[in-house]
């Protein structure tokens, strides 16, 4: 190492000021003409050791919305799933349907993820063998709540909207952070793309920045406002696109569609 | 043995307590995955985990927004004592580092019609634990045929907080009640403190919250002065912290239960105040002492 001189041992946080800087070019440098040492430049980085840290995490980016109406619900969630700067794949849905009227997305790491979905459909299948009845919205909600809590210590990376209609049939919304705090709100979106779609709600959904009252909004003006969202979102962030799937909960049921996005 | 064991000693106080991951029977785990066996926490696999999930999970002000999950927290709330009762007052914000998660958190956790707690520090933390407190009240209620008095209730949840001691938890809440010996006031929070008291603020803002109560606290306050005490403290908090802010809730207890008396957001009290402010003033012809205010 001395010879290299620039990067003390424990990486470059520890460097001296005033060195010469490290060669480039083989023909440069201490080691410039000797025999079998000219193509073995170390430019400091990977020689030196420096902490590698292992990540129990991945971030498998994607975004996720959900809109609250008056007796339905619009969710939606692209179909991107990436790692890193790689796109693993374009078809894999972040909306998980948990009963008939409530619907679970979540963007995040998808391995826990898929785990707390599994986790939250024993034991939704528990309590329907127990209580002979379908779990309500906002006992599932609850439940995802303490689930979540159980793991505060080494949480799920999972960015929670759970979406479905309340006992009196009205569209329910709620947030969550990554350990459990929850809130019913009137819209919510979770993942990458959640600074983008956040302020743009706030002004065409809940009205923040203007005067006029909220009107009652119909499910083709909410799926709109989504898809349009949906498209920014992909505009601007690198692990949204692809395609978003949009399902709507009213009374009569689930329906889904795949809304094509830009592939770029 | 002269001594229990920490483990034996775990096991005798089982609600809310700890244990490491690797002493579970397998029987145990999978009740515990349905939920039906009390709670014991998975802890990540490294050899202290209680730094390691204090240094990665932890909940701090400014100290989180490096890390990979951030929670939710950031808060001014108060309580305060008089002649009629207790007032509570709280925000609504929710932060989980620089951003707003929420304007509209409800920071007053109704334990039961005569308890109240309080939501300081990470919201999920606060949350679960006045709930577990909520649930350990009721129990007692049916063993005792009796309603629990504050400080027992304070008691078991600064005892739960005590097992997570070093584990990053960050909750300081105000435990209120009306019970026989009167109305009630205690301060527990994450480190296992528990203080009884006349006057508490707890959260980012309470400093500023402190100023305003401790300059017009008195004990013969009206219940209406009282109300607007607890009103301007939280407005001048979040006027000036940045993590409070949103709704100011406010509730009353009194002997037969706690009522909540409303909901003002503190951007129209800013307003109104103001107002106040330049009417009493305009008497006097004195000019405006901040250029940056309407």
């Amino acid at each position: 190492m001395a010879e290299f001189g620039a990067y003390e041992v424990g990486g470059p946080a520890a460097a001296q000021p005033s060195v010469p800087p490290l060669p480039i070019w083989s023909s440069e440098g201490p080691s410039a003409g000797e025999f079998g040492k000219r193509d073995h430049i170390d430019h400091g980085v990977t020689e030196n050791p420096y902490e590698r840290r292992f990540s129990p995490y991945d971030f498998n980016g994607g975004t996720t919305l959900a809109v609250s109406g008056k007796d339905f619900v619009v969710v939606a969630g692209d179909t991107r799933m990436s790692s890193g700067y790689e796109i693993k794949s374009r078809n894999v849905p972040k909306l998980h349907q948990l009963t008939s009227k409530t619907v679970l997305a979540a963007a995040g790491c998808k391995t826990d993820v898929d785990t707390l979905t599994n986790l939250l459909r024993t034991r939704m299948q528990m309590y329907e063998h127990d209580c002979n009845k379908e779990m309500s919205t906002t006992a599932v909600a609850q439940m995802l709540s303490n689930t979540l809590y159980g793991r505060r210590f080494f949480p799920y990376y999972s960015f929670n909207v759970l979406a479905g209609l309340d006992e009196e049939g009205k569209g329910a919304v709620f947030s969550y952070d990554a350990i459990g705090s929850y809130e019913r709100t009137p819209f919510s979106a979770s993942g990458s793309g959640q600074s983008y779609l956040i302020p743009l709600m706030d002004n065409l959904v809940t009205f923040k920045t203007r005067l006029d009252p909220v009107p009652d909004m119909t499910v083709e003006e909410i799926v709109s406002i989504v898809k349009d969202a949906f498209v920014t979102a992909g505009e601007r962030d690198i692990y949204t696109g692809d395609a978003v799937e949009i399902k709507v909960i009213s009374a009569t049921g689930v329906t889904t569609e795949l809304f094509p996005l830009k592939k770029d | 043995m002269a001594t229990l064991s920490s483990a034996a000693a775990d096991d005798i106080l089982n609600t809310g307590s700890r244990s490491n991951g690797q002493q579970h029977a397998a029987g145990d785990e999978l009740q515990q995955m349905m939920g039906s066996a009390p709670h014991s926490f998975m802890l990540p696999a490294v050899a202290d985990p209680a730094a390691y999930s204090k240094q990665n999970f932890g909940v701090g002000y400014g100290t989180d927004t490096e890390q990979a999950v951030q929670f939710a927290k950031g808060t001014t709330t108060l309580a305060f004592k008089f002649n009629e009762g207790i007032i509570i007052a709280v925000d609504s914000r929710s932060t989980m580092g620089p951003y707003i998660a929420s304007q509209t958190v409800k920071k007053v956790i109704e334990i039961n019609p005569y308890l109240l707690g309080t939501m300081a520090g990470g919201a999920a933390d606060c949350a679960y634990w006045e709930r577990n407190l909520g649930m350990q009240c009721r129990l007692y209620e049916l063993r005792n045929k009796e309603r629990i008095s504050v400080a027992a209730a304070s008691k078991l949840l600064a005892n739960t907080m005590y097992q997570y001691r070093g584990y990053g938890l960050s909750m300081g809440t105000m435990v209120t009640g009306w019970d026989k010996t009167g109305p009630q006031l205690y301060y527990c929070d994450n480190d296992a403190t528990r203080l009884h008291g006349d006057l508490f603020s707890v959260g980012s803002g309470s400093t500023y919250a402190y100023g305003v109560l401790d300059s017009n606290h008195r004990a013969d306050l009206t219940v209406d002065e009282a109300i607007d005490l607890g009103k301007r403290a939280i407005y001048h908090a979040t006027h000036r912290d940045a993590y409070s802010g949103g709704i100011c809730n406010v509730y009353h207890m009194k002997e037969t239960g706690w009522v909540k008396v409303g909901a003002w957001d503190v951007n129209d009290l800013h307003y109104l105040y103001a107002d106040e402010k330049a009417a009493a003033a305009g008497g006097a012809g004195g000019l405006s002492a901040d250029p940056m205010e309407t």
